[in-house]
């Protein structure tokens, strides 16, 4: 099927105006911010909306830029370098979650598999087939974005999201206890390799690289350090599911999002532990013998580099490398968090994207909130209310950060100094 | 492609064990005050995956509110609830939500009484009240577990 009988050019009739200085005592909102929060000097703009549910994206090293959504993909031009797109192409038959360059092909995803276009000199959107690098992933609902990160090489590094909470005999249900071993780990909850440049690969053709990750969504290739990294949406419901051991609000803020380095053959304790950042270590999982307290046998799993706020939902990760930022932010992290639903009753949280200082790939201090205000009121503390959640990030050619949103399908640059 | 050496050596360990002390945890607000016993049992086995309003949450699991299941006839609906999965025959709401219904049927007919009382007088335009006769008749009809 030709990417071209689905292309349709669609001129960006974008006017969305920026919230000016109106808020005192916040330099950054002088700035232009389009209503979020940016440390002093910062400032973002909008460079389309209105593209469905956004998910993430990438810029090419020409400015272009991809955006994978689940209503397909789209391509971005801003011819006159304000910012704003002034050119946007839908294109191809993918709907899905990941999107990234390698030499000169567009990589994506869809829940079932991997595929790539060709991106000629030139051309905005691919006008190539689409070819299959590997399809056949079982098709769930649960879980089932295949996101992936790239590495210099040639390696796609594949998260296959389990399709279940904690591996119980009956998913999600009161009391009921963790299948041992966990079957579901056979074919998910970790990172499959597949050679980037072979077509027609079969998801069963992977070689499992590291397991016990509930969904690493975000998922990224260090360069400077030549190593994967990815940040794991934790489980739920430890409350609702055994209400002897915890309550409400243990559950709203203990089961950490684990950020791993992720080596060859590591295993990271999904779905037998669990990191209790109350507790400040690992514990066995209720459904596997935990009894709010109880540790698995020391060493088996590692201890995550960092551990965020319970439902966070870490979406994506990007490792800081372009030359528009402070030095600070040379070699760190940054994360964009989608935000809770299993925290109620309890207030929701995450909906911003943070920093986290790094050096040579280990953390060197805590998180800072880097951009928030995306979720505005959000009432009834239900996320379907929430103004914008933040989803992908990607690095422009002139190092401004860019992000995407679920709910409206916006796209913000984000650059230090003059606009 | 992966380092050969071990990721785990004792100055990684040690970091790794000052460095998961910065995850900060925001403060969590005291857990909202329930009033009737339907409404606290939906607050304790319902609201985080509908949600508080019951317009669930998008892609994950579906609105409860306004729905034909909720305001529609009750033994159905009581038979859902303790059955739960995707695939009920005549489900239609929820039909792309990520995550499974589980089943609710380890709870007492009071109980469940009690919640399906609740999310209709809230969700279904004030549809009937439920008995814990209605559910029970509802649970004879299942195969025995």
């Amino acid at each position: 099927m030709r990417a071209t009988r689905f292309a349709k050019v669609v001129r960006s009739t974008l006017a969305v105006p920026l919230l000016l200085a109106t808020s005192m005592g916040n330099p950054a909102m002088a700035a232009g911010t389009d209503g979020l929060t940016l440390p002093e000097g910062f400032s973002a703009t909008v460079v389309q909306e209105g593209q469905g549910t956004g998910r993430h994206l990438a810029v090419a090293a020409n400015g272009d830029i991809y955006l994978a959504s689940r209503n397909g993909l789209v391509a971005m031009r801003d011819k006159d370098g304000d910012g704003k797109a002034d050119e946007t192409m839908k294109f191809g038959d993918v709907q899905g979650t990941e999107v990234r360059l390698f030499k000169n092909w567009l990589y994506v995803s869809d829940n079932v598999g991997v595929y790539r276009y060709r991106l000629k000199k030139g051309e905005l959107a691919p006008t190539g087939p689409r070819e299959v690098v590997v399809d056949g992933f079982p098709m769930e609902r649960q879980h089932a974005d295949k996101t992936f990160a790239l590495d210099p090489k040639g390696t796609v590094y594949v998260n296959v999201g389990a399709p279940s909470n904690s591996c119980q005999q009956n998913d999600r249900q009161e009391g009921s206890l963790g299948q041992n071993p966990c079957p579901i780990l056979e074919k998910y909850g970790g990172v499959w390799v597949f050679p980037a440049n072979q077509v027609n690969q079969k998801a069963t053709d992977g070689r499992r690289f590291a397991t016990g990750m509930r969904n690493a969504v975000a998922i990224e290739w260090n360069a400077a350090q030549k190593a994967l990294y990815a940040v794991i949406h934790g489980r739920d419901s430890i409350d609702t599911l055994f209400p002897t051991l915890y309550n409400a609000e243990d559950n709203a803020t203990r089961q950490g999002e684990e950020f791993h380095r992720i080596t060859d053959g590591g295993d990271y304790g999904w779905p037998y532990t669990f990191w209790d950042t109350r507790l400040g270590k690992r514990v066995l999982a209720p459904e596997y013998g935990g009894d709010g307290k109880k540790e698995p046998e020391a060493g088996k799993y590692p201890a995550p580099l960092v551990a965020y706020p319970a439902h966070w939902a870490p979406n994506d990760l990007l490792f800081y490398a372009g030359k528009n930022f402070p030095a600070k932010y040379q070699g760190g992290a940054f994360i964009a968090f989608h935000g809770s639903w299993n925290r109620a009753p309890e207030p929701q949280a995450g909906y911003k994207v943070v920093f986290q200082p790094m050096k040579n790939g280990k953390p060197t201090g805590p998180y800072e909130v880097f951009a928030d205000g995306f979720a505005g009121e959000m009432a009834d503390n239900n996320p379907r209310n929430a103004r914008y959640r933040p989803v992908g990030l990607a690095v422009g050619p002139d190092g401004s950060l860019y992000v995407s949103d679920s709910q409206k399908g916006r796209v913000w640059r984000i650059r230090h100094g003059g606009m | 492609m992966s380092r050969s050496r071990p990721f785990i050596s004792i100055g990684v360990l040690v970091l790794a064990a000052s460095a998961v002390a910065w995850g900060q945890s925001p403060p969590a607000a005291p857990a909202a005050d329930a009033g009737s016993p339907g409404q606290k049992l939906y607050a304790r086995h319902c609201l985080s995956c509908h949600q508080a309003d019951g317009y669930g949450v998008p892609n994950m699991q579906p609105a409860i509110k306004g729905g034909t299941w909720v305001r529609g006839e009750a033994k159905p609906l009581a038979l859902f609830v303790m059955t739960g999965g995707f695939d009920s025959a005549q489900r239609k709401e929820g039909a792309t939500a990520h995550n499974v219904m589980p089943p609710f049927r380890q709870l007492s007919d009071e109980d469940l009484a009690g919640i399906l009382t609740y999310i209709r007088q809230k969700f279904g335009d004030g549809a009937s009240e439920v008995t814990p006769a209605l559910v029970a008749e509802a649970r004879a009809t299942l195969p025995a577990q």
